[in-house]
């Protein structure tokens, strides 16, 4: 059974492409919205299993958007990976994917491999 | 009193000098009045039935000799402007002079009559004023190169304030190219329809970071003020890129709405593009606690005549009435313009921003760049609404004289009217900037 993935993300073109790439796996069906400020209707209509979510958008930031999921109990248990091009692409170990929470940073450019591991393994524990 | 020293008399007492010269006679002194001996130093009983190969240096009297003959050719009166005399003392006398030939026909005598008028203080006064303008001149450049440094030193200062966002900006599309590589490296299929989607993707966030990198190296740039025939509508959109982060990260929306056909202004692209993102910064720092955040930016043609009644004496100085003006105006959404801050905003070092965040030069700069470019820069609260609005008046002409300037090249794509024609008026929000 593929999982649902949402991207909540204004990059029209980096969606698009990611979302190609994540459905190449078949393991998951993928979902974009390009507006934040329509984030939290989304994730409600499509209830995903997990987010990846931008940090830096107009309208609302993918902070206010983490801060809407956290206050309500339902929406708070879905893992989200947040991304973003304000922190330095540095190599996330094994172990700190595996240590980390139901929520992770990773830099972008979006390592692809790395990415999906880091899905699998917050899917897995979800 | 008999006629002939009635003459004498009258002769004596003029403040020129006057003296004739018997040109039948190998141009002997026959006349020599008392202000002649003053500025020569030459008493008349030495000087009468002498020549100036006599009283002056062969030099001169060459000089003197060669005028004189010419004045007997041509039968009319000569203008000598100036003229230098060395008199024993070796004093330089400075003379303005006409001479005018004359026959008397009673003696058959052909005299040349010399008026000199000593013009030496003139003319130092003159040199001294040239010396003066001269340092004028240079203390001038001086201050226009330590303004272009000072320019410089100011935009150095925004490019690493602006540096985190093109970064970012840049950042972005270089994700995706390692999306679109991601997605090839696993494998081509002839029949995927994705293959097409992701290379014109690719091809896009390629020229999205070269256009961001670019604009960037063009803005940093050191060069002297050139001004170039520029279209206001790819200078704001050129501004707008190198800005989009810090417009993103604080939800400001963007509205550009451009005349059509709105005139060329003469414009150094760079040195404006300081100022663009000077008053922009302002304006999305004056909203960060505002609840809307709207960056409105305006700009229309309008024939001096129309705003003139409304504006200060120094316009009329610098714009001529007829004159067609671009007004260019940035509306902000923000706090506005403090009463007891207004008189001071442009004050070099002046800022209402916390330490560290601004230099307090940005605005004084911006006018500074505005004015070189011949046009105002004003900043003022809006009416009726919350907010600033900074209103730029360009001039459509290029004066000439005080700036290095290229004339419009009829070939380029900017100067041609059907180019003009293509912007057509735009109107968008930050989201749309995203190409």
């Amino acid at each position: 059974m593929s999982r649902k993935i949402l991207l909540i993300d204004d990059e029209v073109g980096f969606t698009e492409l990611l979302k190609m790439n994540l459905e190449r796996t078949g393991a998951y069906e993928v979902r974009i919205e390009n507006d934040s400020t329509k984030a939290l209707a989304t994730v409600r209509s499509f209830m995903p299993d997990a987010i990846i979510l931008d940090v830096v958008m107009p309208g609302m930031d993918g902070g206010d958007v983490q801060a809407q999921l956290q206050s309500n109990p339902l929406l708070a248990r879905i893992p989200v990976v947040m991304l973003t091009a304000l922190v330095d692409s540095t190599e996330l170990s094994e172990g700190a994917v595996a240590q980390a929470g139901s929520q992770l940073v990773l830099p972008k450019p979006v390592n692809l491999p790395l990415l999906l591991n880091v899905l699998e393994t917050l899917l897995v524990r979800a | 009193m008999e006629k002939h020293s009635i003459v004498e008399s009258v002769l004596d007492n003029l403040p020129v000098a006057v003296f004739a010269k018997d040109a039948t006679n190998d141009f002997r002194f026959v006349l020599w009045n008392k202000k002649q001996e003053e500025v020569t130093t030459i008493r008349a009983e030495k000087a009468l039935g002498k020549n100036d190969y006599h009283l002056f240096s062969q030099e001169s009297a060459d000089y003197f000799r060669s005028v004189d003959k010419a004045v007997i050719k041509r039968g009319s009166l000569m203008n000598v402007p100036e003229e230098i005399i060395e008199t024993k003392h070796g004093r330089e006398v400075h003379l303005r002079t006409i001479k005018i030939p004359v026959h008397d026909a009673e003696t058959g005598r052909t005299l040349v009559v010399g008026i000199s008028e000593d013009i030496t203080e003139h003319v130092k006064s003159r040199e001294q004023l040239e010396r003066l303008n001269r340092h004028l001149v240079a203390a001038n450049q001086e201050l226009q190169q330590t303004q272009l440094q000072l320019i410089q030193a100011e935009k150095l200062e925004s490019i690493g304030r602006l540096a985190a966002g093109v970064a970012h900006e840049v950042k972005n599309p270089l994700a995706l190219l390692l999306l679109g590589v991601d997605y090839l490296a696993q494998g081509i299929h002839p029949d995927d329809p994705n293959i097409g989607r992701i290379l014109h993707q690719m091809r896009e966030a390629v020229e999205r970071a070269d256009r961001i990198v670019r604009g960037l190296v063009d803005f940093s740039s050191q060069r002297a003020l050139t001004r170039e025939p520029t279209q206001l509508a790819r200078l704001i959109d050129e501004v707008l890129l190198l800005v989009k982060h810090e417009l993103t990260r604080s939800s400001t929306k963007v509205s550009v709405r451009i005349e059509k056909d709105l005139p060329l202004v003469y414009l150094d692209m760079s040195k404006f593009e300081q100022v663009l993102i000077n008053l922009i910064i302002n304006a999305v720092h004056a909203m960060e606690k505002s609840e809307s955040k709207v960056l409105k930016i305006r700009a229309h043609s309008e024939s001096l005549e129309d705003v003139v009644k409304n504006q200060g004496a120094r316009k009329r100085e610098v714009f001529r009435s007829g004159d067609r003006v671009v007004i260019l105006e940035i509306f902000d959404t923000g706090h506005g313009i403090a009463p007891q801050d207004s008189g001071r905003l442009f004050d070099p070092f002046f800022t209402t921003k916390a330490t560290g965040v601004g230099t307090g030069l940005g605005l004084s700069v911006a006018r500074r760049i505005v004015e070189l470019h011949g046009g105002e820069l004003s900043l003022k609260n809006r009416e009726n609404e919350s907010g600033a609005v900074a209103r730029l008046i360009l001039p459509t002409k290029l004066e000439t004289g005080r700036i290095r300037t290229r004339p419009p090249d009829p070939q380029s794509e900017e100067s041609t009217p059907a180019a003009r024609k293509e912007r057509k008026e735009i109107d968008t929000t930050a989201e749309d900037l995203t190409p």
